[in-house]
């Protein structure tokens, strides 16, 4: 049996192909303006590398924001359902994950079946996601890719304790007339990513092993902000970005 | 709503409930009549909180109008957002009060969908439910320069104590004062007895036709409610709303004989906390619905029959005090988890469904902490969904429904 | 030493000054977070009554029972209680006062164990005489839950005694309103501010001494008046020093206001004669009220008016905390009755965490040039 599982984000599109419990390959491209296109893109590229007819395909779930606009998958199933898959296949340990995306950020607990039990979801408005990342990046004149080392280099992280996007923009504008280091505002940016998702987690009550998946797990300032806040270490498989389309290719293989 | 319907589907059609259309007839000749002016009537218009003790007035033959009501027909016409930034250009915070935001701006431009409420003559404000309403009531008051009558029902966190019920009781007797002096004449006792007994008998008749859901399937689910509510909110006391309660009671009794439910196919049962998000109970009904998800009993509605145990049948007015301060919202955060667990397991619910609304800060705040508890005591699955109740701009449709259909995969 | 050292150095770590009283005193400490908090009675219980502000630190506990539209006094408070950092408290109270408080009482209790918890459910209305009467009964309880509480008798001797040192510090926080009003290159803004952080936590018969001292030491005969342009505040609490240099190095002083951490807290005496519940009663009824309290459809706007033009002020600056919903339903009225006299006023929003840098200061630069 070969499955397929696509991944519409709201930033980027991911796909996975799996055979028999075996990852044979994943893709990531920019979603854009069309989800649709995305999807299909991303799914036929994929295929094209691994020299697959879209015959050999024999289940497609769909997840992710644009997963209602994937007409050629046989389902459509939640990030969070998917997630909670690929993170008990890639780690089976693993009891809690941390999903930092593109628009927002999750907490979710799971069984060891890989079964969610709970999750939490950010609030509207909160700040605490790649897209406030983005903003920071920006007025911070950093590039996204260098904001995870350059926090480590912090001596002291600065306090960014509003929740509201906006309010923190503006409190890290204030921090940088006040000439606080950059590297010392980023860590700070971290930090208040990391209380806001470890809120969400003491919700639903997060435990350890904790797996991060979604696009910020490239980050290491925000997974250290994280470690150092729960006191534990943090899973990062390199498909931490994938892991939402591997779950749904491994829930398309039980269709 | 979830019974107006638009294709002919012979099945859907079956289970249409048709009292609503007498419900609309209801509600059109009350708004009409209250919207008469005052010389025809011979009426005076008395603006009051959803929590307020209306019986009074419907004993000075005063007609009760609910800013409230109208909050939720703005909201469900989705004229909520106008509304709100119309508010927020007079210099009201976005963080207020939606249905405060949306009344405020309406009463300047007569705005909404039957072109704003009739003047008041008098304000008649209880903060059982929040304390919003209290400063809600103040612009009203000075805008429209008529008098105010606040009744101060404090907090029961853990207990009505002695001396909140002799402040309340105390006030009763303010508040009948009050609507002599502002009606000109005397009150007439023998009637508030007999307006509390039809107030009990209609508060009797919607928690009877809230319990038709205990069967399974549920002949109606809290979106209808959500309608059919109105009814007890605003014509309390009033004999229509017995009648129109007997009635619907008696079509929820012959859906549940002849077997038909809301849902086709109803697979799980939920329950829902706070109000409704109105301008999005249609999709919400569509898209549970869609999962097979019935949504048979909520806090929201159940909130106008939650204090019967508190009245006294014999002594109306003398109850008024304690029936209109032990209410569900005026209590303790634990004491709401209580009442959430014990309407679980009354309705063998699977799962419970929390709206997280911005706009009611004492019905929300504590939510997380209620998660917790009746995920402690009965492993309840929940779902919270951060919303409003009218304005549009904070509900997210995308994260709703992956919330929604997550949750549902959880339950599964 | 300078002599505001003295309270700067209390203000500027509160839990380190809690901690050390009560090792040196075997004291009791009281919690609260309003000015309506009776305080007078926990003196005379022989406690320490303790203001929590909520500390300027990252949030992260109190965000899993507080949802984000909560201000951030109501967050920030929570926070110090479940991090620990408010573990030298006996026991709190919650006067009753706006829903946010309200539901915060609640989930104090749910969360913060070992400790006593009460709550004192004030009237809303304060300008009636059933109000009145419930109000001191309310105070009666209180006493009665302390007593228990506390294993104490508080007798009237104690009330009376608690009640003069009170009185004797809003006598001296009020004078210190005058003195920076003529004299703000003597006492600044932010001195102002201190002393009232350090009022709201210290032990009160000391402190009275303390204040008492400060102010005698102030020598105004050498110094002269300095012509600012008078600003008076309104809102609810600051707990902001920054806005206070801003407005001082904009040119402006503030000379009144009508915060809970201000004048709120001073104003009106208590009569010492007469029964002293009705009197400690009294007080909270006939003073200025939060909005979250109600004594007549404009007795805010009255008021705010009326020191304006008592103070000759130029100018009014609103400072809000976001989400506090009482203040936010008295602003546009509040507003226009100020533009109907002429008076220019700014609306300033803000978390309490947020430095006073950037746009904030921008904003009151350019208002106080205005003027």
């Amino acid at each position: 049996m070969i499955s397929a599982g696509v991944d519409i984000g709201s930033i980027s599109a991911k796909a996975a192909i799996i055979q028999d419990q075996n990852i044979l390959g994943t893709h990531v491209i920019l979603t854009g303006y069309n989800a649709r296109n995305a999807g299909e893109q991303v799914f036929n590229e994929l295929l094209m590398r691994l020299s697959i007819g879209p015959e050999g395909i024999q289940r497609i779930v769909a997840t992710g924001y644009g997963r209602n606009s994937v007409t050629f998958a046989h389902k459509a199933v939640t990030e969070i359902t998917c997630h909670a898959a690929g993170a008990h296949y890639l780690q089976p340990e693993t009891k809690s994950i941390i999903d930092i995306g593109g628009q927002d950020s999750k907490a979710i607990v799971i069984d060891s079946q890989g079964k969610v039990k709970d999750f939490a979801m950010n609030d509207k408005c909160a700040a605490g996601t790649g897209r406030f990342l983005e903003v920071m990046a920006r007025a911070l004149e950093v590039d996204l890719d260098a904001f995870g080392h350059l926090s480590l280099t912090a001596d002291n992280a600065a306090v960014i304790s509003s929740l509201c996007t906006v309010f923190a923009e503006s409190e890290v504008i204030s921090l940088i007339s006040k000439g606080e280091k950059r590297a010392n505002i980023i860590a700070g940016i971290h930090e208040s990513i990391a209380a806001r998702v470890i809120a969400m987690g003491n919700r639903i009550g997060l435990q350890a092993p904790v797996m991060m998946t979604g696009g910020v797990a490239k980050n290491i300032g925000v997974v250290k902000a994280l470690e150092k806040k729960l006191k534990t270490g943090i899973m990062v498989s390199e498909n931490a970005q994938v892991n939402g389309a591997i779950g749904a290719a491994l829930i398309a293989a039980t269709l | 709503m979830s019974s107006t319907v638009q294709e002919k589907d012979p099945f859907k059609e079956k289970r249409k409930i048709k009292a609503v259309q007498k419900m609309k007839e209801i509600m059109t000749a009350y708004y009409i009549e209250a919207k008469t002016p005052t010389q025809q009537t011979g009426k005076k218009i008395a603006w009051i909180t959803s929590g307020g003790p209306v019986e009074p007035l419907i004993v000075m033959d005063v007609i009760p109008v609910y800013p409230e009501n109208y909050g939720a027909m703005i909201g469900a016409s989705k004229m909520g957002v106008d509304l709100c930034e119309k508010a927020e250009e007079m210099g009201y915070a976005r963080d207020l009060c939606s249905y405060a935001r949306a009344d405020i701006a309406s009463a300047t431009i007569n705005g909404g969908p039957i072109g704003g409420l009739p003047k008041p003559d008098m304000l008649i404000c209880c903060n059982n439910i929040c304390g919003t309403v209290m400063k809600w009531y103040e612009v009203q008051a000075r805008y429209f320069n008529v008098p105010l009558f606040i009744l101060d029902t404090p907090i029961c966190h853990r207990e009505y104590s002695k001396e909140i019920k002799a402040y309340v009781e105390q006030q009763i007797l303010e508040y009948i004062r009050f609507l002599e002096t502002v009606c000109g004449k005397p009150f007439d006792y023998d009637r508030m007895q007999e307006v509390g007994a039809l107030s009990i008998r209609g508060q009797r008749l919607w928690q009877d036709i809230l319990d038709t859901t205990l069967h399974k399937p549920a002949p109606m689910t809290c979106f209808d409610a959500f309608f059919f509510l109105a009814l007890i909110v605003t014509l309390r006391g009033k004999q229509e709303v017995v009648d129109y309660y007997e009635m619907l009671l008696a079509e929820m009794k012959a859906r549940i004989a002849a077997g038909i439910g809301m849902l086709p196919n109803e697979k799980y049962r939920l329950l829902w906390d706070n109000l409704p998000i109105w301008y999005k109970t249609r999709w919400l009904s569509e898209k549970f619905a869609a999962h097979d998800a019935s949504l048979v009993a909520d806090t929201y509605t159940s909130g106008w029959c939650s204090s019967l145990q508190y009245v006294d049948e014999n002594n109306f007015l003398g109850s008024l005090a304690e029936s209109y301060t032990r209410i569900f919202l005026n209590t303790g955060t634990d004491e709401m988890a209580k009442r959430i667990i014990e309407m679980a397991d009354k309705y063998q619910v699977n799962g419970l469904v929390l709206h997280s609304n911005r706009s009611c800060k004492p019905y929300s705040l504590g939510q997380y902490d209620i998660q917790r508890i009746v995920q402690e005591q009965r492993g309840l699955p929940t779902l919270m969904i951060e919303a409003d109740m009218v304005d549009e701009r904070n509900f997210s449709e995308s994260q709703i429904e992956t919330r929604i259909d997550a949750f549902i995969e959880m339950l599964k | 030493m300078e002599p505001i050292t003295f309270f700067s150095n209390i203000a500027q770590d509160p839990g380190k000054y809690a901690a050390d009283w009560k090792k040196a005193t075997k004291g009791k400490i009281v919690g609260h977070f309003c000015s309506y908090t009776p305080e007078e009675i926990i003196t005379a219980a022989g406690a320490l009554p303790f203001r929590i502000f909520g500390k300027s630190a990252s949030i992260s506990r109190a965000d899993a029972h507080l949802q984000a539209y909560s201000c951030s006094l109501v967050r920030g408070g929570l926070e110090d209680a479940l991090a620990g950092r408010l573990d030298f408290l006996d026991g709190t109270v919650f006067p009753h006062t706006c829903d946010s408080i309200q539901r915060l009482s609640d989930i104090w209790r749910l969360n913060i164990r070992d400790k006593f918890h009460m709550d004192i459910i004030l009237p809303v209305k304060l300008n009636t005489d059933s109000a009145g009467d419930y109000m001191t009964q309310v105070l009666e309880k209180f006493k009665n839950e302390l007593q228990t509480a506390l294993s104490v008798e508080i007798t009237a001797e104690h009330l009376r005694a608690a009640v003069q040192v009170h009185n004797r510090i809003r006598a001296g926080l009020a004078k210190l309103y005058e003195l920076r009003r003529s004299f703000p290159n003597l006492v600044s803004g932010s001195m102002v501010h201190t002393i009232f952080k350090t009022a709201m936590l210290m032990d009160r018969y000391q402190f009275a001494d303390a204040l008492e001292g400060f102010i005698a030491g102030m020598d105004t005969q050498n110094s002269k008046p300095v012509h600012s342009k008078k600003i008076v505040l309104t809102g609810g609490l600051c707990n902001m020093p920054d806005i206070y240099q801003v407005i001082q190095a904009s040119g402006g002083v503030v000379v009144w206001d009508d915060f809970c951490t201000g004048a709120r807290y001073f104003e009106g005496m208590i009569e010492n004669d007469g029964p002293i519940l009705n009197a400690i009663a009294g007080r909270y009824l006939t003073r200025v009220v939060c909005p979250a309290k109600h004594a007549g459809i404009y007795s805010r706007g009255d008021y705010l008016l009326k020191q304006v033009k008592a103070q000759n002020a130029a100018g009014v600056i609103f400072v809000f905390l976001k989400f506090c919903d009482p203040h936010a339903f008295d602003y546009p009225y509040m507003k226009t009755m100020l533009e109907k006299e002429g008076i220019p006023h700014l609306l300033l929003e803000i978390e309490d965490q947020v430095a006073a840098e950037g746009q904030l200061r921008t904003r009151c630069e350019a208002f106080i040039e205005m003027l």
